[in-house]
């Protein structure tokens, strides 16, 4: 009786393990894990998305925090997972790639294969509604003739906002103080209360302040984002500088490739679906759709970039 | 009057029968996760956001905002009855309450506990609705500098939390600054006491300290013990406070909520140091201070209200300039703009039903609370009496997924262990856990503040003394070191005394 259960079993279970790859993506949950605490940006932008992925698939897409050391973990986390496609992850930059400048990381960048940008939220200088700076070429007279005086917040060393001001610097032969903060909503009261004079933030941030409050002077984008069309670029205004985040979803590279095509084609139609581009409308979400291919393609330029500002950095300290 | 018309407003919305049944509802939502330790009402709060689409906007805040008081309620609960805080703030409750709960009166801790929190949310929501743009104001005011006074006078404040000698607490101090710096400093992005843990990247978690500390090392201490029998706890002698108790803590639950309601207004950890404050304070003006640390009810009436009133006055920053003071507002500022709402001084103008039916509904929530809370008194006290063979395993189990949860890795389950090992190791010492707490919460601000101030002047200190706040703070320390070092001499005589005579 034992034994013949336990033969009842096992061909079950074969078979289970036989059909796992016929039925990829339905016969079991498709792990999405996101690099951020709950309730950060890129969490929530993912668990409104999660929903219509999972339809298009017809399976299940329960969202993991897998937070810290600016994605490093959960990037780690997705190398580690078995390459049969059930386990996918989000893909911010610039973290992903100032890490490969300046740590020794943990798992392999080349490994990772981006499926799909779904956002591009530009950085920007914002400072008080009150504040004498009504452009950028102010504030760059005014750092010109008081070397370090202007205190720009950041949210910390390396991040978008720091490399947005260090590209600042050397475009327009400056020099600026960086004050670093826990958060953007710390920097944020902090430039409110007037202990500082300009902080970064993104442009999404930006539009849901109080316009009444603050004023921004720059955005970092080539072209401006849909969110701020009003909002000059910094190259408009004559400075170099390029900075903004992009967050989007990946995979492991060995995931077998129709199985990653078909997680792709997948968000391309998830994100089209005029329901969640109501939803993002709502969260004021800078969508900007790239494919995997042609996201991948646009990294090594910016890798360069960051690569550059950062040794800038060095040679300066 | 223009006030009383838009309290009625914020009522009236408050009131409806749907809007009623979300706050009931986040309330006891709240209660749950708070009584168990590690989860938290943030991650509750991210995972239940998307549900709130399909709410109307009010509804779906008010349910949110009452998880988050109502937390603060059930996170006391572990606290008292089995010496397990589960946020920082109650850590300063669990000093006192565990102590009363083991001499029966847990029922009177935790009443004691649920009316002062009431009291203190009802003073606090007072304050929202009359003076919160005018309080607004006095958050703005605190900048790198003030943060480095408030930070200094929390830190020698600390050394009051201890009932044990000076030296041993502020030892303890020390050792918590150690583990705040853990991590990847800010300015510079060297890793500091990593020891190349990616894990320890972004330092040590405060649940993962707390639970190790406080929960893990009390299960040890009592695995000393012989068996199965309930040995610690006396006998239940009564459920509800004694007129002595009420007598005892009215003044304590006034000056905690007055402690609470001003420092909840400042960003990050004003709940927490509102707590804590609030027990020092007890301690000082009280005329018993040496019993504190033995389960007087002042000690857990006094920073049970602080912050309750703190959560509530966390709320003005956030609704009346947009700017979140802690995660859990940050939450809230999503829950509010998923619906297209930006909080800020137009939304008081635009949408005065929002505001004024938040407002209202966190009184109510403060009352559903209370009458939620006060009859399950007897049912969370009676859990006391279940064998200790039973109770901690579940104890232990509950704790491993808190911790687990938060990040999702076993790597912090292990971290909470061996604190939990050196907590034992403090026990035996005799040194109290609860300044290491506060110095491992208070030293990353003080640093970060320190740094960001010396960045701003370029290195130039008077600015600590040229500011008022600052100042202010600065010399109120000065008289706390005073009055430190006088009693303590006083103390030494009075001992003498006392052995002269016998």
């Amino acid at each position: 009786m034992t034994a013949l259960k336990s033969v009842a079993l096992a061909s079950a279970m074969l078979s289970v393990a036989g059909a796992a790859w016929a039925d990829w993506p339905t016969d079991r949950p498709i792990e999405m894990i996101v690099a951020f605490a709950p309730g950060g940006g890129t969490d929530i932008m993912l668990r409104t998305l999660a929903p219509f992925v999972e339809a298009e698939l017809g399976t299940q897409i329960p969202v993991m925090n897998r937070p810290g050391a600016s994605g490093e973990i959960a990037y780690t986390a997705l190398s580690q997972a078995k390459p049969d496609g059930y386990t996918i992850s989000s893909l911010n930059t610039p973290g992903f790639l100032t890490m490969q400048v300046d740590r020794n990381l943990r798992f392999d960048p080349a490994a990772i294969c981006p499926l799909a940008r779904i956002v591009e939220d530009p950085g920007t200088f914002i400072v008080q509604a009150g504040s004498d700076y009504q452009t950028l070429a102010d504030l760059v007279a005014y750092a010109k003739e008081h070397p370090g005086a202007v205190s720009v917040g950041t949210t910390g060393l390396g991040t978008d906002e720091h490399l947005a001001m260090l590209q600042l610097e050397q475009a327009a032969g400056i020099d600026l103080t960086a004050v670093p903060f826990a958060g953007a909503n710390e920097a944020r009261t902090a430039l409110l209360g007037g202990h500082v004079n300009v902080i970064g933030i993104n442009v999404g941030e930006y539009t849901t302040s109080d316009q009444n409050a603050v004023r921004a002077l720059a955005q970092f984008a080539e072209q401006r984002s849909t969110l701020a069309p009003d909002l000059p670029t910094a190259r408009e205004q004559g400075f170099d500088v390029l900075m903004s985040s992009e967050r989007g979803l990946a995979a492991r590279c060995d995931v077998p490739e129709a199985d990653r095509a078909r997680l792709a084609q997948a968000i391309e139609t998830a994100l089209a679906n005029p329901e969640f581009q109501e939803k993002a409308k709502q969260q004021q979400l800078p969508l900007s759709y790239l494919s995997g291919a042609d996201w991948t393609a646009q990294m090594p330029a910016r890798l360069d970039r960051f690569r550059e500002i950062l040794a800038m950095v060095k040679e300066g300290q | 009057m223009e006030f009383l018309d838009l309290l009625m407003l914020g009522f009236g919305e408050a009131m409806t029968p749907a809007n009623l049944g979300f706050c009931l509802i986040g309330a006891l939502l709240g209660t749950l996760i708070g009584v168990l330790p590690g989860i938290g009402p943030t991650a509750t709060i991210a995972v239940l956001l998307p549900i709130t689409f399909f709410l109307p906007p009010l509804a779906g805040i008010i349910m949110l905002a009452g998880i988050y008081y109502g937390a603060q309620y059930g996170g006391s609960t572990t606290a008292v009855l089995v010496n397990l805080p589960g946020e920082a703030s109650s850590v300063v409750t669990a000093l006192d309450g565990y102590q009363m709960a083991r001499q029966g009166r847990a029922g009177a801790a935790l009443a004691v506990a649920a009316l002062g929190s009431f009291f203190a949310g009802t003073v606090a929501t007072f304050a929202i609705a009359l003076a919160g743009p005018t309080l607004s104001g006095f958050a703005l005011s605190f900048g790198p500098a003030e943060y480095v006074s408030l930070m200094l006078f929390g830190l020698l404040a600390a050394t009051i939390l201890a009932s044990g000698p000076v030296l041993k607490a502020i030892g303890m101090i020390l050792i918590g600054l150690l583990l705040g710096m853990v991590g990847t400093d800010a300015e510079t992005g060297a890793e500091r006491l990593t020891f190349g843990a990616l894990e320890l990247f972004d330092g040590i978690d405060f649940i993962v300290i707390a639970i190790g500390v406080f929960g893990f090392a009390e299960i040890i201490t009592n695995l000393e013990r012989s068996g199965s029998e309930g040995v610690s706890v006396a006998p239940l002698t009564r459920l509800w406070p004694t007129r002595e108790d009420f007598r005892a803590s009215w003044r304590a639950v006034l000056r905690g909520t007055g402690i609470g309601t001003f420092l909840g207004l400042l960003p990050g950890g004003g709940a927490t140091l509102a707590s804590f404050s609030a027990y020092s304070l007890e301690k000082k003006v009280s005329r018993h201070p040496q019993k504190f640390g033995t389960g007087v009810v002042e000690g857990v009436a006094a920073p049970e209200a602080a912050n309750n009133a703190a959560a509530q006055s966390s709320f003005i920053p956030l609704l009346t300039l947009g700017i979140p003071s802690n995660n859990m507002m940050a939450m809230m500022l999503s829950a509010f703009m998923i619906h297209g709402i930006t909080p800020g001084p137009s939304v008081l103008t635009n949408q005065p039903e929002i505001f004024w039916g938040l407002v209202a509904s966190m009184w109510i929530g403060n009352l559903l609370l209370v009458i939620i809370n006060l009859p399950l008194i007897g049912l969370w006290v009676r859990l006391l009496t279940v064998p200790y063979r039973l109770l901690y395993p579940a104890i232990l189990l509950f704790c491993c997924i808190g911790v687990y949860s938060m990040n999702n890795r076993i790597f912090d389950v292990v971290l909470a262990a061996g604190f939990g090992l050196l907590g034992y190791v403090f026990r035996k010492a005799n040194c109290e856990p609860g300044p290491l707490l506060l110095g491992f919460v208070l030293g990353p601000l003080l640093e970060a503040n320190l740094r960001r101030a010396m960045l701003i002047t370029q290195g130039d200190p008077s600015i600590f003394v040229e500011r008022p706040i600052s100042l202010t703070m600065l010399v109120a320390t000065v008289i706390l070191l005073a009055l430190m070092i006088m009693p303590s001499f006083r103390k030494t005589r009075g001992e003498a005394f006392q052995e002269e005579e016998a």
